[in-house]
């Protein structure tokens, strides 16, 4: 079992100078404090640094290993820097160091080029050759499964998609998962007799075309084995071809997520442009509705003058058509001097007769033309007034002229949102964007029609396969010459393949069961959440937790996410054939005081050595020592010097 | 009466100022402009005067196709003999109040809906 002994760093990060970090072989947990910012993800790097030569950042994206030398160092003119580890597999002892020096004749660095990693592996104090180094590191621990060993608490979220067979990252991990439970031991010996199978069945073949009672029988399965072989050869290489696109994908996806604000910005900036073009076009209609409203605007000015007026005109009108009337009256009296008054339909006295007559005297027939023009005059002043106290309509023209305003004013701040995101876009290169969503589009749409013809060349496989089988089966009725042994041999490899998957399925199947029993012994140790009865597991691995009352919980929170994703690290932990040290950066950020709590009393149980990289408030140093007792084997800190330089300190308080 | 304008026209001082009310956007063309200036200056109380140099813009039949400005003016401005030429002054007068008024904004709201918010 593979355990940590010390990690000595140099000029790594805000690690300035030569620094080392001693940690305990006994069983428990060592605690390495460090507020934001002073380097707990850089040695959790250095370790990954040692073993694989990446560096990784938040996420899953590879750092540039040009920045990940010690900055005040470099300002100095010394760039590089390198990570030595000591650990204990088998009861060896080893020392890993690998460096990131400038090249010869590099004097300032400029990029990842400008570097060469090297490393060497001494097993207790000899240096062994490369290529026995890298098989030993191999060995030790695989690079594909050192997410279980090496990990961000902030990534347990990734767990999730174990749920769902449908995502890369869930099918990532879940073969991760099998590898560390030593799956592939059996998978490949599966492959292998496969091979001895079929290599077995062309023999046979072979031999049957020898005799001439068998060769018709030969002559169809060695053309069925030639066919199998070109459908094997296509198989593999859409299934490479395939794998390859998967990965294209993933980081196309990482690139995608990397660039997600910005994505979010163009098509905000997309969504204002058509905006604004909508606003334009409204705000231009209600325009040319104002405009024409506003042809009889000037009356809107007018209405008190032509109330005024009309008041005025009124008066004279009714002045003038009394003054009519009256001379038409006695006009009438005149004309008619026998008759009785039209009023009161009495006689018309000789005085009343001679007032009448003086009154006519001032009433001629020339005045009287000359007041019914002038009542006409006043009565189409009036009619004009009149006219045009009806052609100012106010209340129409302001709602017109508050819609243009409002759009003018929405047609403003929208155009201002859009030259503030124009600004945030000024250096961002669209083409390189619009490029890689094509790509992901054109990646996924590659990824189906590999994926349709792997499932036809499966098809053609069976086909080929069950043809075979009939013409065996025909075949294994007759005898002919060396038949015999081949055959033997083909039932051999064919019974020995047959147990071998089996195997496979039972193993798997021994597995999930023993993950899902141990995941759900730590999940209850765990979970704060009396009702919760442990977890079920599925065939990838994902874990659902399970009430009480059998049922299923089918949303669950980042923090329970985390729980459930640290009872599968322990159960795989608990059942890999490969075990190892845990180390954990931030692993209680989400987690509640009582998870903290439980997870910390738990870890112990989980794998023999664990390494924790916390802040004070994330895990408060008196609870790990009331939690953890004896099972604390060691406590750090990384005190801060200044922005750039951190030193590993043992915690003394 | 038969002496009165048989066309309207804008003095060349006051042809910008009413270029400028139209450029402003509201109005949909001058003669809407120039009328609404017209009605300004009544408001402002003018009911006399007439305008010398003003260059023909308009001919009557334009401004006053029915002949009902004229009537109105008549019953508005009742000392002005004649109408047309009235309604000319009045425009300048009106045209050049108002770019007094606006200045630069052109900005007739408050003109058009005095005591709004």
């Amino acid at each position: 079992m593979l355990q940590l002994k010390a990690l000595h760093v140099e000029d790594f990060g805000p690690f300035k100078g030569h620094q080392t970090v001693k940690l305990s072989l006994q069983d428990g947990v060592t605690v390495i404090y460090g507020e934001n910012m002073r380097g707990k993800t850089s040695l959790l790097n250095a370790v990954r640094f040692a073993f694989f030569g990446k560096v990784i950042g938040r996420g899953t994206k590879t750092l540039s290993l040009h920045k990940v030398g010690n900055w005040e160092q470099a300002a100095r003119g010394k760039f590089g820097f390198q990570v030595q580890l000591e650990f204990r597999d088998e009861d060896h002892e080893y020392k890993l160091t690998r460096s990131c020096r400038p090249r010869n004749g590099v004097t300032t660095p400029s990029s990842d080029d400008d570097y060469v990693v090297d490393y060497y592996l001494e097993k207790n104090a000899n240096v062994l050759g490369p290529q026995q180094a890298e098989a030993e590191l191999k060995r030790i621990l695989p690079e594909q499964i050192s997410r279980f060993f090496l990990f961000d608490g902030e990534l347990l979220q990734e767990y999730e998609d174990l749920l769902s067979s449908e995502t890369d990252m869930g099918r990532r991990i879940s073969e991760a998962i099998e590898r560390i439970l030593g799956v592939p031991v059996l998978t490949s010996a599966r492959t292998t007799l496969l091979r001895l199978k079929e290599k077995s069945e062309h023999r046979e073949a072979t031999a049957a075309q020898g005799d001439h009672k068998t060769r018709e029988f030969g002559n169809q399965l060695a053309d069925l084995h030639a066919q199998r072989q070109v459908l094997n050869e296509e198989l593999k290489r859409l299934e490479g071809e395939l794998e390859k696109m998967r990965s294209q994908k993933a980081s196309l996806e990482e690139a995608m997520k990397k660039k997600e604000r910005v994505a979010a910005l163009l098509d905000k900036r997309d969504t204002l442009e058509r905006l604004l073009k909508e606003i334009e076009a409204r705000r231009g209609s209600k325009m040319a509705e104002l405009q024409q409203a506003m042809a009889g605007a000037w009356c809107v000015l007018l209405v008190n003058p032509i109330s005024d007026a009309t008041k005025v005109l009124r008066e004279s009108e009714l002045v003038l058509q009394n003054n009519l009337m009256r001379a038409e009256v006695l006009h009438g009296l005149q004309a008619n001097a026998a008759s009785e008054c039209p009023a009161c339909l009495q006689k018309v006295s000789p005085e009343a007769r001679k007032r009448i007559e003086a009154s006519i005297h001032g009433a001629s027939d020339k005045e009287r033309a000359e007041k019914s023009r002038e009542l006409a005059a006043v009565r189409r002043k009036l009619a004009a007034l009149d006219q045009h106290a009806g052609a100012g309509r106010s209340d129409v023209l302001r709602i017109l002229w508050d819609a243009v305003e409002e759009a003018a004013v929405d047609h403003a701040a929208k155009q201002s949102e859009r030259d503030e995101i124009a600004k945030q876009l000024e250096s961002v290169d669209e083409e390189s964007l619009r490029k890689t969503k094509a790509d992901f589009e054109s990646t996924i749409r590659h990824i189906d029609v590999l994926e349709r013809g792997v499932a036809k060349t499966r098809e053609a496989l069976d086909q080929n396969k069950s043809d075979a089988e009939n013409i065996q089966k025909r075949l294994d009725k007759l005898a002919g010459a060396n038949l015999g042994a081949e055959r033997r041999r083909r039932e051999l490899f064919s019974d020995l393949h047959r147990l071998f998957d089996d195997a496979v399925g039972a193993y798997r199947e021994q597995l999930r069961k023993r993950v899902e029993a141990d995941a759900t012994r730590h999940f209850k140790a765990l979970t704060t959440e009396p009702e919760y009865a442990g977890l079920r597991i599925n065939d990838s691995y994902g874990l659902t937790i399970v009430h009480q009352d059998g049922a299923d919980i089918p949303v669950r929170s980042a923090g329970a996410e985390h729980v459930v994703a640290l009872c599968l690290m322990g159960a795989l932990q608990n059942n890999a054939p490969l075990r190892g040290p845990i180390v954990i950066d931030s692993p209680f950020g989400r987690l509640d005081r009582g998870h903290t709590r439980n997870i910390v009393r738990a870890l112990p149980t989980m794998s023999k050595q664990v390494v924790l990289l916390v802040y004070d408030d994330e895990l408060p140093p008196d609870l790990a020592r009331n939690e953890l007792k004896s099972k604390l084997r060691g406590e750090w800190r990384l005190e801060r010097r200044s922005a750039r330089h951190t030193e590993l300190v043992p915690r003394k308080d | 009466m038969a002496s009165d304008k048989k066309t309207i026209g804008i003095t060349k001082a006051n042809a910008a100022a009413l270029a400028g009310l139209v450029s402003a956007g509201r109005f949909g063309s001058e003669l809407d402009a120039a009328k609404f200036a017209m009605a300004y200056a009544i408001k402002l109380g003018l009911t006399g005067g007439s305008t010398d140099g003003a260059e023909t813009k308009w001919n009557v039949g334009s401004v006053d196709p029915d002949g009902s400005m004229r009537s109105l003016l008549e019953a508005l401005c009742p000392e002005g003999a004649e109408p047309y030429r009235l309604a000319e002054h009045l425009m300048n007068e009106g045209i050049k109040s108002l770019a007094t008024k606006l200045g630069a904004s052109g900005d007739l709201y408050e003109t058009l809906f005095p005591g709004s918010p």
